[in-house]
């Protein structure tokens, strides 16, 4: 519950941040629509991913050289739309462009504002909480394309849906690529 | 440096001897020499002809010249955008997969076609240098007829959003005068452009709320993260004349509705991710919340029978509704290409017809004409299906495509 606790924060503190600037009509209206929508987001989603349906691999995928994460309890190759953590994304993998799966390449800015996805580890049968993360401002080649929709809703719950380009915060707003990033625990599965 | 190059040569010699023994090679050369001989002079008899068959010399042809579009373009045209990176006019009727045009398109671009004027609009959002710079947001105003840029109007603030191309990001209302533009940054928000005299009136914020759709005479409808929807009214201004938000109806929980929708009878119908159909009636300023049905019976919903694609429904306007089905539906499944287009009586709530598509496919359209043609956007190919009887008549290629796709038949 305190990564849950945390995460909660984080979030909301980001939606505030930024429609603080605007009028107090989109403050009240953004942080209502957070606070009655957000809490309930991840133990959701967490039960959806527990019955683990097949990912959808585009063939796009595929085209750079096998890489590893190193780490067994880290399984899988980050090159690859089937890699455990990219259960919800859609985009162009970083690992494809000089980044990793959870760092932007050189040259680009990570935005700070972001979706999330709940994602299951085949090795210690956990659900995480990822945070795709896009990565803006440098040369998009369309390279490593992904687009898996575990948890993906309707654009009525932007939090929730991949297909928003989220470059909010950065000096550009143009695409590059997409990382996920690990916030932490959802559920214990065990 | 040298050293390699000679070796590499060397090396290239010793193969050919290795495969072609010297005697043998004389005769293969020989062979190749009389083989070019008659060739070339087989080439030559056959110019002979040619000449005197045709005695006038083709005639010398106009520099510059350009193509033009007729002012009406046929039904059978339509354009396709491919997720907002490239705008193209298509022949749909033809099976010589005729390119009519291009439109510029760089970041989540959007096309709306008019029949009151003649011309069209496309949104889109560039930086200066390249993936950088200052990001300037704008509408092109094209002629139809040439696609001619003949006019720009400049959005403010680098508000727009940048999302895959789709419906409910932009919409024509008063009567194709105006132009609505949703905004997220990720706060939500809505510009009025006055396409008339190619200015914008203002913003309206519409916090927790996404996307546009025409309603009433002038105004639109927005869907809220609270279940609702949000209608608004607008003045001559382009400012808010009256708010109207309806009860909750939309359970983003347990079976939201897709964004994607079309009309019937001027009834806007939007299927859920489950297999429900929501008709909303936004033809006046008055909105209503029709009674939802399903599409689907308990057996075909024990199947997991469900609407997936991109843009999954589709209308001939008048009566029916064509929606993308798929089965074994699960979490995550609800973009993936669909198996078979279901189509339904909206009046009568029943389904009259399932086909069996050659290919799953993303995104249908049906073309207005007097024999209407279903495209179906199916990965790599656009195919075009009779809708009497659901026979594959035509599939054109749509080379290297792999993300999603709008698309616009046209009246």
């Amino acid at each position: 519950m305190v990564q849950f606790d945390d995460l909660t924060e984080k979030m909301l503190r980001g939606f505030a941040g930024r429609t603080s600037r605007r009028s107090l009509f989109t403050l009240l209206g953004t942080v209502l629509t957070g606070a009655a929508t957000l809490p309930l987001l991840p133990v959701a989603r967490a039960a959806a991913a527990a019955s683990d349906p097949p990912l959808a691999s585009d063939p796009n995928s595929g085209e750079m050289p096998p890489q590893s994460t190193g780490n067994p309890q880290d399984p899988g190759d980050p090159t690859k739309c089937d890699y455990w953590r990219y259960c919800a994304i859609d985009g162009s993998l970083c690992s494809c462009y000089g980044g990793t799966m959870n760092s932007c390449p050189p040259g680009t800015e990570m935005s700070p504002i972001t979706w999330i996805g709940t994602c299951r580890n085949p090795a210690d049968s956990r659900s995480y909480i990822v945070s795709y993360n896009d990565c803006c401002g440098g040369v998009p080649w369309g390279r490593c394309a992904c687009q898996n929709n575990l948890g993906d809703r309707p654009v009525v719950r932007p939090q929730n849906n991949n297909e928003v380009t989220w470059c909010f915060g950065t000096q550009s707003q143009s695409y590059t690529c997409s990382v996920a990033i690990i916030l932490g625990v959802a559920i214990d599965q065990k | 440096m040298h050293a390699p190059v000679f070796s590499s040569k060397s090396f290239t010699y010793t193969q050919r001897q290795e495969g072609v023994k010297p005697q043998q090679g004389r005769k293969v050369m020989y062979k190749i020499l009389v083989s070019a001989i008659l060739v070339a002079a087989a080439a030559c008899a056959a110019m002979g002809a040619s000449a005197a068959d045709f005695p006038n010399p083709l005639p010398a042809e106009t520099i510059p010249k350009v193509e033009t579009l007729p002012a009406k373009y046929p039904t059978t045209w339509s354009f396709l955008n491919y997720a907002g990176d490239r705008i193209e006019l298509r022949n749909v009727g033809s099976d010589s997969r005729e390119i009519k045009g291009e439109l510029q398109a760089h970041d989540s671009a959007t096309l709306l076609v008019s029949d009151q004027r003649p011309e069209l609009y496309v949104i889109d959002t560039v930086w200066a240098r390249g993936v950088r710079g200052a990001r300037t947001d704008f509408i092109t105003v094209y002629d139809k007829q040439t696609l001619n840029a003949v006019g720009e109007i400049v959005l403010p603030g680098g508000k727009r959003a940048l999302i895959t191309a789709m419906e409910g990001l932009t919409t024509f209302t008063d009567d194709q005068r105006m132009e609505l533009v949703f905004n997220f940054t990720p706060a939500s928000s809505v510009t009025v452009v006055d396409l008339v005299n190619r200015r914008v009136l203002g913003d309206i914020e519409i916090p927790g709320c996404s996307l546009v759709y025409p309603t009433g005479a002038r105004g639109f409808s927005t869907l809220c993260a609270s279940g609702t929807l949000l209608s608004i009214k607008l003045d001559a201004a382009g400012a808010v004349a009256g708010r109207a938000e309806s009860k909750a109806f939309n359970p983003l929980d347990t079976d939201p509705l897709f964004t994607a929708s079309t009309t019937v009878g001027g009834i806007r119908y939007f299927p859920s991710l489950h297999g429900r159909i929501q008709p909303i009636d936004m033809r006046s300023d008055d909105v209503k919340i029709l009674p939802d049905w399903p599409l689907v019976t308990p057996a075909e919903a024990a199947a997991a029978w469900r609407p997936s694609g991109w843009q999954l429904v589709a209308s001939d306007e008048s009566k029916l509704l064509y929606v993308l089905m798929q089965a074994d539906a699960h979490e995550g499944s609800h973009k993936d290409p669909a198996t078979e287009v279901w189509i339904y009586n909206a009046a009568s709530k029943t389904r009259v017809k399932r086909l069996r598509l050659v290919r799953p496919g993303s995104s249908i359209a049906l073309t207005h004409g007097t024999e209407p043609l279903l495209l179906v956007q199916a990965g790599e190919r656009l195919d075009a299906y009779d809708v009497r009887d659901g026979v594959l008549v035509r599939s054109m290629d749509l080379p290297g495509f792999r993300s999603r796709m709008q698309i616009d038949t046209l009246r």
